[in-house]
C-alpha cells in the first residue's frame, strides 16, 4: 500500500517539479581554451564527471569524461578544451517539469543537460539522472515529513475527550545499574506525549527532566519507578526508590555537588547538574529522601499557554 | 601565541598562577574527560574544558599543559585553586561555550592538531 | 550549512542517516557531558563529542539534536547506531579532535548554540 501510494506520489511529483528544483547551480566551467590535459585534475578536485564549456555568458559545449578517456586513448597531443567538447549541446529550460528532462534522459542516453534561462539564454546549472533521483528523494522525504507532523499538530488528544475531568496514567519500570538501558522509560514516555500531540517544547522539558531522574535511579539505587499523570493542564511526574536513600538533600541540589563514581563521569554523567536540570525544566519540583529508606523526586510541568519555556 | 595575548584578545577572567601568563601556547585541546586530556594532550596546549575539580589541575601539571579555560562561566572549586597556585597552573573562566571559544581561539591562531 | 557540508569540511563519514545528509544544521556544541548537553543544547543543533556510548544518541533523542559528530575517529557500536537510524538521527565521525572540528566548522560561518539569534 505504502509503496504503491509513493510511486503514484513520484509520477504527480515529476509533472510537479521543474528542472530548476533539482539542478546543480553554481557550476564548475572550463572555457574552450582551457588545455585537456587540465582537465583531469578538474574533474578529479571537483568529483564531476563532465561540465559545460562557457565563453563568456555563452554555453558552447560540453566536455566529459568520456571524452577525455577517448583523448587519453588516442595518445593525442595535449590541445584545447574546445577542440575535443561535444558541440551540439542538448540543453533544457530551467522552468521546465521534470517529466521533460526524463524522457530527454530517455531518449537521446546522455550522462547530463546543461540547464539554460530561457530569456537570456545564460547557462544556469547542470542536470544528471541522480540530481533527479535526489531531488525526488529529497521532495517525497519533506512531504513525509509534512504529513507526519500534520498528524501531530491535529492531534489534540484531550480536546476530543468529553468528561469533566480526564486523568491519563503512564508507568514505567526501571532496573538499577543497567547503563546500556538507560533512558528508554524516558524515551517511550516521550513517543507516547508526542502521539497524544502536545506541544513539542513541553514534550522536550518532560523527556529531559524524565531522562535525568531516571539517570539518577540508574546510577544510584537498585531501580524505581517513573509514574506520570498527564491532565489536560499539567503533566506530573514522580519518581521512587527504596533506597539508599540522600544523605543531605540541600546538598545534592547544589550545582556540580556530586557523589558519582570515575566511571559514570566518564560516560558523561554525573557532573552535579542532573538534579538542577530537572528543576530548570519543571515548574514545580519536590524532593524527599530518607536514609535507608528510599527517595522521591516530585515534579510538574504545566501544559496551559504561557507556561515558562524550557532553558531561560 | 603568548597566553597573555589570548586573554586579552578573549576578555578571560584569570583565577590561578597570574604570574605565570607569558607561556606560550603550541596548541589547543578540548575535552571534558580526563582520560582523554592524558591521553592526548600535548605540552604547552591550552585546554578547554568544563570540569572544575582538583583532578584539572593534576593532569594539566602532569601534562605541561600552558593553561585552563573553563567554559559556560564555570568556577573551579577552592581546592582546584589552592592547586592551581602551587603547582602554578593557570586557570582561566569565560562564560562563552566550548565551540565558540574554540572558534575564537582557532581564528587568532590556536590549532587543534 | 547542511549536513553534506559539515561533512566535507569535518573530512567525516556519516554511519548512520545517510539519507538526512541535505538536512539544515544551523548551530553547533562541543561537550563531553550530557547532563550539559541536556541543559544547554538547543532542538536541531550539531553536538561534537568525543563520546560514543548509547546515553549520547539518547540524549540527543530528549533534546530534539539535529546530529551528532564523534570527534577523533572515535565509531560507536551497532546498536548505537541502530537506535539513531530508528530515532532519525544522523551520526558522523571526523579523525580530527574536538578543537581542530570547532575551530573549523566556527570559521566556515557555523554559530554556537549560546550564540545562536532565531
Amino acid at each position: 500500500m505504502a509503496a504503491d501510494g509513493n510511486i503514484g506520489k513520484i509520477q504527480e511529483l515529476i509533472y510537479e517539479i521543474r528542472v530548476c528544483d533539482v539542478m546543480k547551480g553554481n557550476v564548475i566551467t572550463v572555457s574552450p581554451q582551457t588545455p585537456m590535459s587540465e582537465l583531469r585534475r578538474i574533474l578529479r578536485e571537483k568529483r564531476i564527471s563532465g561540465t559545460p564549456v562557457v565563453e563568456g555568458d555563452k554555453l558552447v559545449g560540453i566536455i566529459s569524461l568520456d571524452d577525455f578517456i577517448r583523448w587519453m586513448a588516442e595518445r593525442e597531443q595535449d590541445c584545447p578544451i574546445g577542440e575535443k567538447m561535444t558541440r551540439n549541446v542538448q540543453t533544457l529550460y530551467s522552468d521546465e517539469p521534470l517529466i521533460l528532462a526524463v524522457n530527454r534522459f530517455d531518449q537521446l542516453g546522455f550522462g547530463r543537460f546543461a540547464v539554460l534561462d530561457r530569456k537570456s539564454e545564460r547557462l544556469l546549472g547542470i542536470i544528471t539522472k541522480g540530481d533527479i533521483v535526489e531531488g525526488l528523494l529529497r521532495k517525497l522525504e519533506i512531504d513525509y515529513y509534512k504529513e507526519e507532523n500534520q498528524r501531530h499538530e491535529e492531534q489534540h488528544f484531550f480536546e476530543d475527550i468529553l468528561a469533566d475531568k480526564s486523568v491519563l496514567f503512564f508507568r514505567y519500570d526501571v532496573m538499577g545499574h543497567d547503563f546500556k538501558r538507560a533512558g528508554e522509560s524516558a524515551s517511550r514516555l516521550k513517543a507516547t506525549l508526542r502521539r497524544l500531540g502536545l506541544n513539542p517544547q513541553i514534550v522536550r522539558r518532560v523527556a529531559i527532566a524524565t531522562y535525568e531522574a531516571e539517570m539518577n535511579l540508574i546510577i544510584y539505587t537498585d531501580g524505581g519507578r517513573i509514574r506520570v499523570r498527564v491532565q489536560p493542564h499539567e503533566i506530573a511526574v514522580r519518581v521512587e526508590d527504596s533506597g539508599p536513600g540522600i544523605p543531605d538533600v540541600d546538598k545534592v541540589m547544589r550545582p556540580g555537588y556530586s557523589t558519582a563514581p570515575e566511571w559514570v563521569r566518564e560516560l558523561g554523567f554525573g557532573a552535579g547538574m542532573g538534579l538542577n536540570n530537572i528543576l530548570k525544566c519543571s515548574d514545580k519540583m519536590d524532593l524527599r529522601s530518607a536514609l535507608g529508606k528510599g527517595t522521591r523526586l516530585s515534579i510538574c510541568i504545566s501544559i496551559e499557554e504561557g507556561a515558562k519555556s524550557e532553558a531561560n | 601565541m603568548k597566553l597573555t595575548e589570548l586573554i586579552q584578545e578573549l576578555n578571560l577572567d584569570v583565577r590561578s598562577a597570574k604570574g605565570h601568563l607569558d607561556r606560550e601556547v603550541t596548541g589547543g585541546y578540548a575535552s571534558d574527560l580526563i582520560s582523554d586530556v592524558l591521553a592526548h594532550g600535548n605540552e604547552g596546549n591550552l585546554w578547554v574544558t568544563l570540569q572544575v575539580h582538583q583532578n584539572i589541575v593534576a593532569v594539566a601539571s602532569m601534562k605541561g599543559l600552558a593553561g585552563i579555560i573553563l567554559v559556560n562561566a564555570r568556577e573551579p572549586e577552592q581546592e582546584t585553586v589552592d592547586k592551581a597556585e602551587t603547582e602554578n597552573v593557570p586557570i582561566m573562566v569565560t562564560e562563552m561555550a566550548t565551540f565558540e571559544l574554540v572558534g575564537k581561539l582557532y581564528s587568532l591562531g590556536v590549532a587543534g592538531m | 550549512m547542511k549536513l553534506k557540508d559539515i561533512e566535507r569540511i569535518l573530512g567525516a563519514e556519516i554511519v548512520a542517516g545517510i539519507g538526512l545528509r541535505e538536512k539544515d544544521i544551523e548551530m553547533a556544541c562541543g561537550s563531553d557531558l550530557m547532563s550539559d548537553v541536556l541543559a544547554f543544547m538547543k532542538s536541531g543543533s550539531l553536538l561534537l563529542t568525543g563520546l560514543t556510548n548509547p546515553q549520547v544518541v539518547r540524549t540527543a533523542e530528549m533534546t530534539d539534536l539535529g546530529a551528532i559528530c564523534f570527534v577523533r575517529g572515535k565509531k560507536p557500536d551497532q546498536e548505537t547506531i541502530d537506535m539513531a537510524e530508528s530515532k532519525n538521527i544522523p551520526l558522523l565521525t571526523t579523525p580530527l579532535p574536538m578543537f581542530e572540528s570547532c575551530g573549523r566548522l566556527y570559521r566556515r560561518g557555523l554559530p554556537g548554540c549560546s550564540e545562536y539569534t532565531e
